[in-house]
């Protein structure tokens, strides 16, 4: 990385690689991402389904462990536990930028999708657009709110507060090229153990065909809705030639109704 | 989400509660049942069934808008057509719905600027232009659409002579010329494509409809309301006739492209084709809203003899028609809440 002069540094494509099979639950993530980015409370509420009470990322938790339980009574040996540390996913293409009409939404330096919170005017357009639901609107601020990759720490040179806070390396932050080799020699390790469930997500599988590669990234030893990742995340701005064709098909139709009604000293139709 | 069979006293509580929930699929609950492992197998379809979508804050704010807005952009073209080529005693709709357009466009903001989180920054919207978010396009297009409605409203109040003459006309000329057609089109549709071009899966699995069913029901509101107009404080009859014409082709576009909206979505389409919502729908939007009116309207439209005043007909069926519009949007809108909290809808990939 380079220093430049107003402390800020620069450096292409700065991402998260989290890899769940180092991931112990422990959410000193959350509680990090918490006290430096100075995020309330959510409250205080069991969600009785496992130690995960978090549930999901919201305006004021930008990342979230997920806690998955697949117990086997019949083949113990079988069962486990699955911890996921998610977060925004940074994309190559994101929903939230392409929809944000007031361009608050920009992609910064480091090449990730920031919410500038002195220009959102929370029109929430950004939140049914983000195809992993993670933007969201905080009623008291009234914008739109998620993960910044920590862009304050970034620009001073330190690592996000997530990473530096993660004690088994389950989340590593860098240059996103880097992070890809890593996570690639980490599945051929694990593959060579034996793991063949391994795979990694958001690099290269049918889950970047809209929204391209992610700049925070998953290795997960399931299939992603397990992690309720989606498998084939839709970036919505794809849906607009049809709509805006049909928009137009049926406002010319009316039009020609309206003209043919209203013509001079006619009889109506 | 098809809920699974379990036999009292099979499996644990915990299973059961997870079962009912729709946790996993059918089979997989009762291969877990079987094997007494609470319901934990290995099939977890979601996470816990916790969305994996977020939903729109969007309420009553933005369905009266799509309300209003549909309303103003249709009576503003109903005017314009009557304006150019109507008959003389067209009159009493050029003046109705040119002010109604302007109304409605100011509501229409109102209303906007009540939903945002930050209401004081609504100018924010204006800062940047960008094709690609329709939310974007949508307020170049309400602004574009508004001054003309304000152009035409104070030329309408000046034929009326209670306005100053102001020398307007060399702006609102070549500013109708340009923005006039395309601003009041997107105006009646583009809420359509603001609702398709996301990730809900009941929207853009719309995409192909939902933008043409809003510019017809649209058409449908307008021409009700300034018939409902028309009938309250006094015009031509064949006025009425005209607009009555209007809205049964309009409203029948509607119901027809709603029943085909609905066959296409399939399964992703259930928010809002069945259950409460989707009955609420059928009755008011197309029964009620659509069908109702046109068989009322159908007689007099169909007759040769001179048009007649039928008051009381025409303010039923514009009751109907109009509280159909609002019922619509309002189904549309909270359909998308309830698809963006169910995650089964969006794993499905429905594309």
């Amino acid at each position: 990385m380079e220093r430049i002069a107003d402390g800020a540094t620069t450096e292409s494509q700065m991402g998260f690689f989290t890899d769940v099979t180092l991931c112990i639950g422990c959410k000193a993530c959350e509680v990090a991402c918490k006290q430096w980015n100075q995020l309330p409370s959510d409250g205080f509420v069991f969600s009785g389904t496992s130690y995960d009470n978090t549930n999901r990322l919201s305006s004021t938790t930008w990342r979230h462990v997920a806690f998955v339980e697949q117990m086997d009574r019949e083949n113990p040996a079988q069962s486990r536990w699955m911890m996921m540390s998610d977060v925004c996913k940074h994309c190559t293409n994101a929903g939230c930028l392409e929809a944000c009409p007031t361009g608050a939404i920009i992609r910064n330096e480091f090449d990730d999708v920031f919410v500038q919170p002195d220009v959102c005017n929370g029109c929430g357009y950004c939140v049914p657009s983000c195809p992993f639901g993670v933007v969201a609107v905080q009623q008291k601020s009234g914008t739109a709110q998620k993960c910044t990759l920590c862009y304050d720490r970034q620009k001073d040179g330190l690592e996000p507060a997530c990473a530096k806070s993660c004690p088994t390396d389950s989340i590593t932050f860098g240059p996103v090229e880097e992070l890809r080799a890593k996570a690639e020699a980490r599945v051929a390790s694990l593959r060579a153990q034996g793991r063949d469930d391994v795979r990694l997500y958001g690099v290269d599988g049918e889950e970047t065909r809209d929204v391209g590669p992610l700049n925070a990234f998953f290795l997960i030893p399931d299939r992603p809705e397990v992690f309720n990742l989606p498998p084939k995340p839709v970036l919505p701005s794809r849906f607009q030639p049809a709509a805006y064709t049909a928009a137009l098909i049926a406002t010319t139709g009316l039009a020609l109704l309206g003209a043919r009604v209203f013509r001079r000293n006619g009889a109506s139709a | 989400m098809q809920e699974p069979a379990i036999t009292a006293g099979q499996g644990q509580p915990h299973g059961e509660q997870f079962a009912a929930a729709g946790n996993y699929s059918p089979d997989a609950v009762a291969a877990s049942l079987q094997r007494g492992d609470g319901g934990f197998g290995r099939a977890q379809e979601t996470y816990f069934d916790h969305p994996v979508l977020r939903k729109a804050h969007w309420r009553w704010e933005i369905v009266s808008y799509f309300f209003a807005g549909g309303i103003a952009a249709a009576s503003a073209a109903l005017a314009s057509f009557a304006h150019r080529g109507g008959d003389a005693d067209d009159g009493e709709l050029v003046r109705n719905g040119r002010y109604t357009a302007l109304a409605g466009a100011a509501v229409s903001g109102a209303l906007l600027v009540k939903d945002l989180g930050r209401p004081e920054r609504f100018l924010n919207m204006l800062r940047i232009a960008k094709l690609k978010s329709p939310m974007s396009v949508g307020v170049y297009v309400l602004s574009a659409f508004s001054t003309n409605a304000a152009f035409d409203a104070l030329e309408q109040a000046q034929e009326d002579g209670i306005a100053p003459r102001l020398p307007v006309r060399w702006m609102a000329r070549p500013f109708a010329a340009l923005t006039r057609a395309p601003s009041t089109a997107l105006m009646a549709s583009y809420t359509g494509v603001l609702l398709s071009a996301t990730a809900i899966p009941v929207w853009y699995t719309g995409r192909r409809h939902m933008p043409a069913v809003f510019a017809c029901s649209a058409a449908t509101s307008g021409a009700a309301f300034q018939s409902l107009l028309l009938a309250l404080f006094g015009g031509s009859a064949k006025t009425a006739k005209k607009l009555e014409t209007i809205e049964l082709f309009a409203s029948l576009a509607e119901a027809a492209l709603l029943l085909d909206w609905e066959r296409h979505a399939g399964e992703t389409g259930k928010p809002l084709f069945t259950g409460k919502r989707g009955s609420k729908l059928k009755t008011y939007t197309l029964g009620l809203g659509s069908v109702l009116p046109a068989l009322l309207n159908l007689p007099s439209i169909l007759s040769r003899k001179p048009p007649k005043h039928h008051r009381l007909r025409t303010i039923l069926t514009s009751a109907l028609a109009l509280y159909g519009g609002y019922v619509l949007r309002e189904c549309v809108v909270y359909a998308g809440r309830e698809s963006a909290d169910d995650p089964r809808a969006y794993l499905r990939h429905p594309e």
